[in-house]
């Protein structure tokens, strides 16, 4: 066995690798740069946590959703890591820089973007010594990713800041051109590409086209009754995930939650470990369900609404059949939800009205900073501000100074232009995902095809246009019933004394 | 279903309201909003175990339970977006009795319950799965929470013994309240074998409203607290260290530290710089909260007995009544203050 089998074994607990993970290791302990795309579900963490062994000094992890890091900080943990801390917003002030006085002492250091934009936290980073820069969901990156982070373009400077490690990029769907941008920002012009299909042979694609809300809701019904379970059914809506999340439960298809961002902490992590340790066949979601939730034997993946990009399609469906079995992707179809889809996608850009308007309110004789300050107070989501604010830097640097009646008209056009190419842009892909929709032809090559890539052979089960059977998705039994509760008295007898019972 | 818990719980605080306060008044109390007008009206209308209890209450929630009330015939609408309940009303909440939380105290458990029932479920949890012999995903994710229970546990020594006392507190004290809270309570707990459930997969369960299920949750979680703090519960007196609330909000605290070192109210907002109306807010809460302090230093005898006999007369809370009825010849500070040392009588 060789040494890096032995490590595997010896921290994680496997006896071998998945596909690109040994490969994409070996170029990271040799010091290069690194860019791997793999899909979903391949283990990609591991990719630098086992060379975090073998390396000298520390490791920087930047990702972008705190409930990603904090899963991977658990895990790590599970494994008997102490050496490690993330540092997002959620994380208390005394704490964090309690830690900051000893960060060297860790060997896996997680930061979120927001973090990374401390002058405090850069200066207790320089003074680490880092073997490996690490950029999960490198996608981020990117203007043209489907989960564009503004806060991700200063990444290559942070990384130059720090003494330029080597870096590693890691995502899971990266067109070309994503993958260039990546490329680019980081500052890696030598990477080492990993690129690995975004097929997923093992899931079958499948479309179904039906002819009002009404029956989409129906056809769901009767797909989530028949399909062996666990799944996951995606919505666009809040509203319509825990409408049909009580319409599935009523009409037999088992035991069904909901679960979107709109509920507190503690009853989505109830409903995320309930579907983990099997006590829920279905849960009903927004796409803020699924980064983290590692369950190898989701069977099936079922979409309402169509997202607005194949991007985002392939990476949700991809949280079925992880264990390598048979799992089935359906998605269904109505008309008007394109214009859903593009409702929902174009939520983030201001209409040029408002975007006139924001300008007009800018002070003249200000300097950008109060441009800064108005994006705060002027009542935009989340999602527009960062975009807003992102405009505004690049605009800041083309023309220093203070804002006048010029600057201001300046401004807008330029704003109203980016914003102009991105709803474009975003119209394209949502072109591109009605077409796959729409398409006559396979959907596994059109699927790879818009990621550049061809398929090689030919899949026995492959898509509703090649000829699909839904029999072998099929619930054989009826579902076994949801264990009886009993009287609480006994709940909490078996809570801390059933288990001596088998001993 | 939802409506009808929310429609018992608005219905409770309208009737101790009585006209005097809005539907504003009423989402500040659920939402346990800090400011001094919100942390006198509820120990003025003695509705401080709602304090802080419904943190997530929307005012159309609120609006749809007074539309129903409205359409019930059991209140009815006043001048100002007020509200009073009807005869009707007044019987009809008396019948609902058995649903009222009896042992709510939002005032004083609000802050602390959170941490509280993460230390108590995270503690279940871990023991059940030591027990088991089981590796498990905390099922909370807070650091604090996390870091406490660790060394609560390592502190502990022999885990077997450990669960055996948790259990039979657990059973003590489900056993004192409603057979349908100690189901309730039982099923938010997550075990070797199984993850707790949602307060609506419990509703759902039980057949009742979301709302209430929350409710009857809650209550058992300050019953606990107040059976810690009195020295019945020796294991969750533990999960209560550093969590037992303070009587004074931090600043107010500050400001009654300055005056007993005889600082007046002038030189406290100039020390702190804050407004003296700030400093006035605190002196109030000071006089609600901590017997024996006197307030004749702020008000003299004379007028706060002629306020207080006003305030009798009009059987009124109302400020600008009273001073109305005293020909503005008392300050708003001068009467809040009174009527705050009067409710600390009432209470106390």
């Amino acid at each position: 066995m060789d040494e890096l089998t032995k490590m595997l074994r010896m921290w994680f607990g496997h006896d071998s690798f998945r596909p690109g993970q040994r490969e994409v290791a070996e170029d990271v302990l040799a010091g290069r740069d690194v860019l791997a795309v793999l899909p979903t579900g391949s283990g990609k963490s591991l990719c630098y946590q086992l060379p975090a062994y073998l390396l000298q000094g520390s490791v920087l992890i930047v990702s972008p959703l705190v409930s990603l890091m904090e899963d991977q900080v658990e895990q790590l943990r599970r494994r008997g890591e102490k050496r490690v801390i993330a540092f997002h917003s959620l994380l208390d002030a005394e704490e964090k820089w309690q830690a900051l006085a000893s960060l060297e002492a860790f060997r896996f250091i997680y930061a979120s973007p927001e973090m990374l934009q401390s002058a405090k936290f850069l200066a207790a980073l320089r003074r680490v010594r880092f073997s490996l820069f690490v950029v999960d969901e490198a996608h981020c990156i990117s203007q043209w990713g489907y989960d564009f982070r503004p806060d991700f373009l200063k990444l290559g400077e942070i990384r130059r800041s720090l003494g330029a490690p080597p870096c590693l990029a890691l995502t899971a769907t990266a067109p070309p051109e994503v993958q260039d941008d990546i490329i680019r920002t980081l500052g890696m012009d030598g990477a080492r590409r990993h690129i690995y299909s975004v097929d997923r042979p093992n899931i079958a694609l499948q479309v179904e086209h039906c002819s009002s809300t009404e029956d989409k809701a129906a056809r769901l019904a009767d797909y989530a009754r028949r399909l062996e379970g666990p799944g996951i059914v995606y919505f666009s809506s809040r509203q319509w995930a825990e409408e049909m999340a009580r319409r599935l439960e009523q009409c037999g298809a088992g035991r069904v939650a909901y679960y979107h961002a709109g509920m507190d902490g503690e009853q989505r992590l109830l409903v995320q470990q309930q579907f983990l340790y099997g006590q829920l066949d279905i849960v009903c979601c927004t796409s803020a369900f699924g980064m983290g939730v590692n369950k190898e034997n989701v069977r099936f993946v079922l979409h309402f609404h169509m997202p607005a990009q194949l991007e985002a399609y392939v990476q949700e469906i991809g949280r079925a059949g992880r264990d390598g079995a048979p799992s089935l992707a359906v998605l269904f179809y109505a008309d008007g939800d394109r214009a859903i889809a593009q409702a929902v996608a174009e939520a983030e850009l201001l209409s040029p009205h408002e975007l006139r308007e924001w300008c007009w309110r800018l002070s003249e004789g200000s300097g950008w900073e109060t441009a800064m300050a108005a994006l705060e107070a002027a009542g935009l989501t989340d999602i527009q501000k960062r975009l807003l604010a992102y405009f505004l830097e690049r605009e800041q640097r083309v023309m220093p100074g203070r804002l006048t009646a010029e600057t201001k008209e300046r401004l807008y056009g330029k704003m109203a232009t980016a914003i102009e190419a991105r709803r474009r842009w975003k119209r394209k892909k949502l072109q591109e995902m009605d077409e796959w929709v729409h398409l006559s032809s396979c959907r596994r090559q059109a699927l790879v095809r818009a990621f550049g890539e061809e398929l090689t052979d030919r899949r026995d089960v492959c898509c509703d246009r090649c000829g699909l059977s839904l029999d072998g998705y099929e619930r054989a039994a009826r579902r076994p019933e949801a264990a009886p509760v009993r009287h609480w008295r006994e709940e909490l007898w078996d809570m801390f004394f059933g288990g001596g019972a088998d001993e | 279903m939802r409506q009808r818990y929310a429609s018992f719980l608005l219905a409770h605080c309208l009737r101790r309201f009585n006209g005097e306060r809005t539907l504003a008044a009423v989402y500040h109390l659920f939402s346990g909003k800090k400011s001094a007008q919100t942390l006198q009206d509820s120990k003025w209308f003695q509705l401080e175990s709602f304090f802080g209890t419904w943190k997530d209450v929307t005012m159309a929630v609120l609006e749809g339970a007074a539309r129903t009330l409205v359409e019930q015939r059991l209140a009815a609408p006043g001048g100002n977006r007020t509200y009073r309940l009807t005869g009707e009303g007044r019987r009809w909440l008396a019948e609902q009795e058995t649903f009222f939380p009896r042992h709510l105290n939002g005032w004083r458990y609000h802050e602390a319950e959170p941490l509280f029932w993460q230390r108590l479920s995270l503690i279940g949890q871990t023991l059940s799965n030591l027990v088991y012999g089981r590796r498990f995903v905390p099922i909370c994710r807070d650091e604090r929470t996390l870091q406490w229970v660790k060394q609560y546990l390592l502190a502990k020594g022999s885990r077997q013994t450990l669960a055996e006392l948790f259990y039979k507190e657990l059973v003590q004290l489900l056993e004192a309240v409603s057979e349908e809270a100690a189901a309730i309570f039982t099923l938010r707990l997550t075990s070797a074998v199984r993850i707790g459930w949602t307060m609506e997969q419990i509703a759902a369960h039980l057949q009742k409203d979301a709302l209430y299920v929350q409710f009857q949750f809650r209550n058992v979680l300050h019953y606990m607290m107040a059976e810690a703090e009195a020295g019945r519960a020796p294991m969750m007196a533990e999960l209560m260290s550093g969590l037992a609330p303070a009587v004074l909000t931090q600043s107010a605290q500050k400001t009654y530290e300055w005056l007993q070192k005889g600082k007046t109210v002038g030189e406290i907002a100039e020390l702190r710089r804050l407004r003296r109306s700030t400093i006035e807010d605190h002196i109030v809460e000071i006089a609600a909260n901590v017997p024996g302090f006197s307030i004749a230093p702020f008000v003299d005898d004379e007028k706060a007995a002629s306020i207080r006999a006003a305030a009798r007369a009009l059987k009124t809370r109302r400020l600008k009544e009273i001073r109305e009825a005293l020909d503005g010849k008392a300050s708003y500070f001068e009467i809040r203050l009174v009527l705050a040392k009067e409710v600390g009588r009432w209470t106390n």
